[in-house]
């Protein structure tokens, strides 16, 4: 077909009025099932690391050793942050209200004092990732310290 | 009712520690990676690292100003902003989960990488080895090569055979002392006139058959052939040789050796003589015994008779003639074959070929020939014999070489010594010289190239007889000037006494 008949086609199509269904509307609760999606994603390829990791036998070096307790403490952070959004975003049976600097209340669905604990532990996410980061440094560490005796060994 | 601050300081001051290790994991990760550039899981690690504080930047950024936005009553703004500092979060944690997956690709490549380090550091090692021993291996081989080389080269300088060495038309390239003496030319002419094998080869047919055998098997063993030399004279030789195609980008030669058998030949050829002579004596010992007593009865018959002549004195005197003359035959052939008697004494070479050439001067045949000698013979020549024989032998000699210069030319006799003390004495002319077929039957008895009636052809047999009973020889040449050459050569007076077996009746 010749392009001046196909830009014709074009025109025609486009002049005449008619519903655009070809774009999908995205409701409110996408976004969170996104984030939970990429946090099961980040989880999983911890999980992968962690096992390519034992399954090369690198364990028997300690850099890599810590490494792969980094990506453990990934993993628990993943839960950790999926349940937290799981019970703050999706199915929004708690939230916290804050007071002040100092003060904050929790309020949770028929008041329920454990849920109300669990979400304030679930708050704390960070001595999961932190620690996480924390190995991940020192296993970098002592990947460099080795790496340096081995030159240095190689060097004479 | 709760307490925050937990909460709250957890979150900020987490933020701040995700941050700050997040950095200065990126910084190990460099530091790793300088260590070693090409390791790619190094380089993995680095990405890793740079995902995770990626991942920490925003996240702590987006919790810290969350926390102070609520904290200063400005909830609202955090509602606006907070969906997008989370998709950032999203992306930046599935960033770092993303690269996470390429580890085992990371890896494979590092292995890869490793492998082919190892070779290249191998084949490296390796070179260097090489490298350092060799020049140790250059000398080694260097002195082998030096003591080979020497080594051939001596068995070529100092073979006493002759090795030449000639390209594929046989032209000489190399040719040792040997073979220098052998063709008699200097080694400079042979090489830059380029002459070849053929020019010394000049019997035509067996020049074919060995450039024959060349072509065509590429070698030859053993073969005999005449060789001749810078002054035209020919010598026996047996060649050997083959090809040698070369190495080192060398090109195609013939090596040869060729081995002087003249004098081997020349020895063969007298000892077949000497055993054909000895039969010949024997049988003529043998017929001469025979006939000697019918012709002395013959003669006493014709002799008495002649005492009364009558109408047959004439015919009587014919037949004594004739049976002296066969008496003399008779006489000649017993003398060849030892059975005459004969004194045996110091006797000095020099006086008698003087007394020869004093008796020979007065003879008519020899007007016209001027009779010399090198000079005065520097005596004592003594050998051990009978005087009368040896002078029949030179005085045959010497009428044979006047017959060969037609009783016009010159004859020069020599006189003197060998290396091994033999007394010699030569007696050469310069007349045609003896044909090359007759070399082999010149001492034969009856055997000669005079007109019929003019030679009895015993001569030479006869002196022949008389030298090898005085324990000499006799040696018959070609000049190479012109004319033949006899030489007689007989053992010292002491050493011929010391041998009983010389003195003969």
């Amino acid at each position: 077909m010749k392009p001046a008949v196909c830009l014709f086609c074009l025109a025609v199509i486009w002049s005449l009025p008619s519903p655009a269904f070809a774009i999908q509307l995205h409701m409110g609760n996408e976004g969170i099932i996104v984030h939970q999606l990429g946090h099961i994603f980040f989880m999983l390829s911890m999980v992968g690391l962690m096992f390519t990791i034992n399954s090369k036998k690198l364990t028997r070096q300690k850099g890599w050793r810590l490494i792969q307790y980094a990506a453990l403490f990934f993993i628990f952070w993943n839960l950790n942050t999926l349940a937290a959004h799981f019970l703050d975003n999706q199915i929004a049976v708690v939230r916290i209200k804050t007071l002040s600097l100092s003060q904050m209340t929790i309020v949770s669905q028929s008041d329920s004092q454990l849920l109300a604990g669990i979400y304030y532990f679930l708050k704390l996410d960070h001595i999961w990732c932190v620690p996480a980061m924390v190995f991940l440094f020192s296993g970098l560490n002592c990947l460099l310290r080795d790496q340096v005796r081995r030159s240095d060994s190689a060097g004479g | 009712m709760t307490a925050n601050l937990p909460i709250l300081l957890v979150d900020v001051l987490g933020s701040v520690a995700m941050v700050v290790l997040g950095i200065l994991s990126i910084f190990k990760a460099k530091s790793l990676r300088d260590q070693d550039p090409d390791n790619a899981v190094f380089l993995y690690l680095l990405w890793i690292c740079a995902g995770f504080t990626i991942f920490a930047i925003s996240r702590s950024f987006s919790h810290i100003l969350r926390q102070f936005l609520i904290l200063t009553g400005s909830g609202d703004i955090w509602h606006t902003i907070g969906p997008y500092t989370g998709a950032v979060n999203t992306i930046s944690f599935m960033l770092v989960g993303t690269v996470t997956l390429f580890f085992n690709q990371s890896w494979r490549i590092n292995e890869k990488i490793l492998s082919a380090k190892q070779k290249q550091e191998d084949t490296s090692d390796k070179l260097l080895e090489l490298n350092q021993t060799l020049e140790q291996k250059v000398v080694e081989r260097t002195e082998m090569l030096t003591s080979s080389e020497h080594k051939a080269r001596r068995i070529f300088e100092h073979s006493l055979d002759t090795i030449v060495v000639t390209d594929p038309q046989f032209n000489i390239v190399e040719i040792n002392k040997a073979g220098v003496a052998l063709t008699g030319f200097q080694k400079s002419d042979i090489l830059d006139k380029k002459m070849g094998l053929k020019d010394f080869l000049t019997v035509t047919s067996e020049q074919e058959k060995i450039l024959r055998l060349l072509e065509t098997h590429e070698y030859i063993l053993n073969e005999e052939t005449d060789f001749l030399r810078a002054d035209r004279s020919c010598v026996r030789v047996l060649i050997t040789g083959g090809v040698d195609y070369g190495a080192f980008g060398c090109g195609k030669t013939f090596h040869f050796i060729i081995k002087n058998i003249n004098d081997k030949k020349q020895m063969e050829q007298q000892i077949a003589q000497a055993d054909k002579l000895a039969a010949l004596g024997e049988l003529s010992a043998g017929v001469a015994h025979e006939i000697n007593n019918p012709l002395g009865i013959i003669l006493g018959y014709t002799q008495l008779m002649l005492k009364n002549p009558g109408e047959h004195e004439e015919d009587l005197k014919t037949i004594e003639k004739h049976v002296k003359n066969c008496k003399i035959v008779v006489s000649d052939l017993l003398t060849f074959s030892r059975k005459g008697s004969t004194k045996m004494q110091p006797i000095d070479v020099c006086k008698v070929v003087d007394d020869v050439i004093s008796f020979l001067g007065n003879h008519s045949d020899f007007k016209n020939v001027q009779m010399t000698t090198p000079g005065p013979c520097t005596g004592p020549l003594t050998v051990f014999g009978n005087e009368q024989e040896l002078a029949q032998v030179v005085i045959n000699l010497m009428i044979n070489a006047c017959h060969a210069i037609e009783k016009t030319g010159r004859i020069l006799v020599e006189t003197g010594t060998d290396d091994q003390g033999q007394v010699l004495i030569t007696v050469k002319d310069n007349g045609t010289g003896i044909r090359e077929k007759d070399f082999s039957r010149i001492f034969d008895p009856f055997f000669t190239t005079k007109p019929v009636g003019q030679g009895t052809g015993l001569g030479l047999s006869v002196g022949y007889g008389i030298i090898r009973r005085h324990g000499g020889d006799i040696i018959a040449r070609n000049r190479k000037e012109k004319g033949a050459a006899f030489t007689i050569s007989l053992p010292r007076a002491e050493a011929a006494h010391d041998n009983p077996d010389r003195e003969k009746t």
